[in-house]
């Protein structure tokens, strides 16, 4: 089990000797039982870390938008960032690593495992609950997750309530970290493919058909592209509110902008924005499973991450997140690369 | 201001018009915004369609020009050169490929039209964006490297140097020299290789412009055509070549014997040594594998009788920096190793040799002094079977091409052998006979015919000892019979293979190789002399097997590559090379991975690139995530605004 006490203490120390700017972290929620984040500053905060099943955010996130607050400082405060990391969070900072957005002396990692549980999904909760207020959420015994619902004790079996990324996932403990809290234990789900398969199994049109109902739904609020790590680009060829014009930009350059797609919510514009978010993801996709999770419209994002995450780990033998040293899948070649598809 | 685009689409006489309607074409664009004027004409290439154009752009005051032809392989620069004698930036005149990309390809006039149609309109919205663009200039360094100091390197350094370029010669061995200094007699001639050789070996070594690094291997070399930098390792000899007077006392006191590598192990040799009598440079050589320390206390014999002092224990190896503009690689071939002949037991039966072996038997210089004798028991082999593609034309087993050379030197050696020993009998077993030179067919006819040399037509299943003899089992198709031969010595006609060191060598002049580990030429026809890098030409048999007299068209073939490049005061790179959009970088580095060039480098953490070495591929704007790199004249927007006429209007 993990010992919070223990990630407290550690965060105390590192704020007290000023080692780190700061501990990103999660502390309860306002309301009911869930977790947020939250960037701790002051040593004597520690104290309200925690670490239950509703921990759900990919802190990495916290890492990119720090980065860039500080690139627009003049005179950043230089000293590393801690960050609480689940498994998936530390995949998130090996691609960060990998893409030289950061540097490892600017993180120190506190390294969590989910052991043999994971993070719930809300949804999921809300629906056994049938809508009632859970007051507590705590990991229970064998991977059990305790919820307590008017001082009442409910024990589900993770199985009922876990986010589906937990269930698929197999690195349950940080693979990157300075410090490490829980144990290693070595997780194998029966089926992480499970869901791309049963959909390759439909016919081209009853895909087709699905992925039309799925995009029709998009409202493109851009909280999937939000909440990614991953997506730290200054500018987005989906968006094009968001081209990076500088003072330097000329009358020109400004007019060459590309239009690549409507803001309004087509089924046809859809379709681009996610399937050039997924093609971008490709091989840097730790499937932290955030896009979906946030989607309003409950829309199966992960599910296209996870076809590609497939195909890079079949054709490649390649896993995103995993080694910070090797290059980029899409920046390689080797000359036995599958080229089958070259007719 | 919006551009004035002129519109010239060419009929290649029915190469295009017969497929595509190009009267329809031109009326078309000309009704297309901002076309200015669009025509058609028969032959484009030919004077007045050229003058046409250049007409035009004077009196129509053209400021853009979209010819729709043939691939701009072929004729881009024909059409921007006369783009350019109209005094238009020839970076505004761009092809449109309507016939390797259109007509070619296709039966229906109709949609031929409409993609021909198409495949403009886009050109042309691709113009309109297109900068006028400078030829980057870059400056070059009148020097030239050649690695491998054999037959090739020579040649190329003599032409080079008599043709005023500075040389820098670099071979790995103590001499120079390579094989071709170990072989007995050249055919089909029979002239001494050394006599041949040796007055080569001296005017190379004692040439002004020529600076020869023996016992050096080169270890790095960067930069670019025009401007390379080279980084060569000097091993260290431990003897001070220019205090040796080859007196041969350290040889003769040295107590350790290794196998002579010149001699290919028939005899023998000291730590310390001299490779053979004319080598050059004229010096003894002490080798540290095999020397047991360069101590004074380990050994030190050698330094104990030197009266001049020229042994040195506390040489070091040394890096030497040399800046050359072109690069020859000559590093000729090694002999296809033994391990992989085991059913001809060779290395396994001592009289069982291969082709350079027997050069050595039959040198006037060699182990027997030019008496051929069976390494075994010094007898003289009264039965001799010579083995052809041994090793070659195998694709199952072992190399599936001709190493060229072995049908010849087989007939020399078996007619050499004749002339040694005259009541012997020879055999020789072929697939084919390869005699396609100049007098080739004659000598071959000749060891036939005058020599009574057996030739059998068949391969040999087996080699094997047997009571003192070696028993080869071999089949003659012609004859259709199976033939046992007991034999006193068998001669291998090795394959060549390339140079044990080339494959490393390639990857640090990034420079191809083909299937077989030959170094790559740009152009089997047309540039085989060429490889697909810049400024970095081959000789010789690296790049694939050959006889002298080809080897010595090549090396100087390889030269005159070299001056042509060397004797230009300036040299002109495309300017279509990336570009960087700082703003957008992350320095995520992928670029630098992709790049094949190595043109593309992180400076404070953005990518940053070489113009010089760019070669405007275009991979790394096909990689980068955020869409901050991009070739000039084929921007982003370009590409985009392109896609939007072939999908039917985007913007």
């Amino acid at each position: 089990m993990v010992k919070i006490s223990d990630v407290r203490q550690e965060a105390k120390r590192l704020l007290e000797k000023g080692k780190v700017r700061g501990v990103v972290g999660y502390v309860p929620g306002t309301r009911g039982g869930w977790a947020i984040p939250y960037l701790i500053q002051e040593a004597e905060r520690a104290e309200q870390l925690v670490w239950d099943p509703t921990c759900v955010h990919n802190l990495a996130l916290f890492v990119v938008e720090e980065k860039k607050e500080q690139a627009k400082q003049k005179e950043p405060d230089k000293r590393p960032l801690a960050v609480m990391v689940k498994g998936c969070d530390s995949r998130a900072i090996n691609v960060l690593l990998q893409e030289k957005f950061i540097n490892r002396e600017e993180v120190v990692l506190l390294g969590v495992s989910c052991e043999n549980s994971g993070v719930v999904d809300r949804r999921k909760i809300t629906h056994l609950l049938h809508g009632q207020q859970a007051g507590e959420i705590r990991f229970g015994d064998n991977g059990n997750i305790v919820v307590v619902v008017n001082s009442e004790r409910r024990i589900f079996d993770p199985q009922e309530v876990l986010a589906d990324r937990c269930l698929e996932c197999q690195y349950n403990f940080p693979v990157v970290f300075d410090y490490f809290y829980g144990e290693k234990i070595k997780k194998t789900p029966p089926a992480p493919y499970a869901q791309v398969e049963k959909l390759e199994s439909f016919s081209l049109e009853k895909r087709r058909q699905f992925w039309e109902e799925e995009m029709a739904r998009c409202l493109r609020c851009y909280a999937c592209r939000s909440v990614c790590p991953m997506c730290y680009c200054a500018e987005c060829v989906v968006d094009p509110i968001s081209f990076a014009v500088e003072p330097t930009t000329t009358a020109e350059e400004k007019a060459k902008k590309i239009k690549w797609i409507e803001k309004s919510p087509l089924l046809s514009e859809n379709f681009v924005y996610h399937l050039v978010r997924a093609i971008h993801l490709a091989g840097r996709c730790v499937d932290c499973g955030e896009c979906e999770r946030v989607c309003p419209e409950g829309i199966s994002i992960r599910l296209l991450n996870k076809k590609l995450e497939r195909e890079a780990l079949r054709l490649f033998n390649y896993v995103a997140g995993t080694d910070s040293q090797a290059p980029s899948l899409l920046s390689t070649f080797q000359e036995t690369d599958p080229e089958d598809f070259i007719w | 201001m919006r551009k004035k685009i002129g519109v010239f689409v060419c009929h290649c006489g029915i190469n295009i018009a017969g497929t595509v309607d190009v009267k329809t074409v031109a009326k078309e664009l000309s009704q297309y915004p901002g076309i200015e004027y669009a025509v058609d004409y028969v032959y484009m290439c030919s004077d007045p369609g050229q003058n046409m154009i250049i007409e035009k752009i004077m009196e129509k005051k053209l400021d853009g020009v979209v010819v729709a032809c043939c691939s701009p392989n072929l004729h881009e620069s024909t059409f921007r050169r006369a783009a350019q004698s109209a005094g238009l930036n020839p970076f505004e005149c761009e092809i449109a490929n309507i016939r390797e990309q259109c007509s070619w390809v296709h039966k229906d006039k109709e949609k031929a039209t409409e993609k021909a149609i198409k495949i403009t309109e886009g050109v042309v919205e691709k113009i309109r964006w297109n900068e006028r663009l400078q030829p980057i200039k870059v400056p070059v360094t009148k020097r030239a490297l050649i690695i491998g100091g054999g037959i090739a390197g020579i040649q190329t350094a003599l032409d080079l140097a008599n043709s005023d370029i500075e040389v820098v010669l670099v071979e790995k061995n103590p001499s120079i020299g390579g094989h071709m200094i170990q072989l007995s007699e050249t055919f089909p001639t029979l002239d001494c290789s050394q006599c041949i050789l040796t007055p080569k070996m001296v005017e190379v070594s004692k040439h002004p412009k020529v600076k020869l690094y023996t016992y050096s291997e080169v270890q790095e070399v960067s930069g670019y055509v025009g401007n390379f930098q080279a980084k060569i390792l000097q091993k260290p000899r431990y003897v001070d070549p220019d205090k040796c007077t080859l007196c041969d006392e350290c040889s003769q006191v040295c107590p350790v014997v290794v196998p002579n590598e010149f001699d290919l192990g028939l005899t023998g040799r000291k730590a310390v040594y001299i490779p053979f009598p004319q080598a050059i440079p004229a010096t003894y050589t002490l080798d540290i594998e095999a020397c047991p320390g360069v101590l004074p206390i380990a050994c030190g014999k050698c330094w104990d009788v030197c009266e001049p002092k020229a042994i040195n224990f506390d040489m070091q190896p040394e890096v030497i920096e040399e800046k050359v503009g072109a690069v020859v690689v000559a590093t000729g071939y090694d002999l296809y190793d033994k391990k992989n002949m085991a059913e001809y037991g060779y290395g396994k039966y001592p009289d069982v040799l291969d082709g350079l072996q027997f050069e050595r038997l039959l040198s006037a210089s060699g182990p027997t002094r030019g008496k051929i004798l069976r390494p075994s028991d010094h007898m003289e082999p009264k039965e001799i079977v010579f083995i052809q593609c041994a090793g070659s034309r195998d694709p199952e087993l072992h190399n599936k091409y001709c190493s060229r050379i072995c049908c010849m030197y087989t007939a020399k050696h078996a007619k050499l052998y004749k002339h040694h020993v005259h009541d012997g009998q020879a055999y020789v077993f072929y697939i084919d006979i390869r005699a396609g030179g100049k007098g080739y067919e004659e000598f071959v006819n000749r060891s036939m015919e005058e020599e009574g040399v057996l030739y059998l037509r068949g391969k040999v299943s087996k080699v094997f000892e047997e009571n003192g003899k070696l028993v080869v089992w071999g089949v003659d198709t012609l004859a259709g019979q199976d033939i046992e031969i007991r034999a006193d010595m068998v001669v291998l006609a090795m394959a060549i293979r390339p140079s044990s060191g080339a494959e490393k060598l390639a990857k640090l002049l990034k420079v191809a190789q083909d299937s077989d580990g030959f170094f790559a030429e740009a152009h089997p026809k047309l540039r085989p002399v060429e490889s697909l890098t810049a400024g970095v030409f081959l000789a010789g048999v690296a790049q694939a097997p050959k006889d002298i007299p080809d080897t010595v068209s090549q090396a100087g073939g390889a030269a005159i590559k070299v001056v042509s490049i060397l004797s230009q005061p300036e040299l002109l790179h495309s300017p279509l090379v990336a570009r960087v959009n700082k703003s957008l970088c992350t320095g995520c580095g992928m670029c630098v991975e992709v790049c094949p060039f190595s043109a593309i480098s992180l400076h404070e953490d953005k990518a940053e690139v070489n113009e010089v070495l760019c070669e405007g591929c275009g991979t790394c704007a096909a990689t980068c995530l955020r869409a901050a790199i991009e070739v000039k004249n084929l921007t982003h927007l370009q590409i985009y605004d392109m896609l939007g006429v072939y999908l039917g209007g985007l913007r």
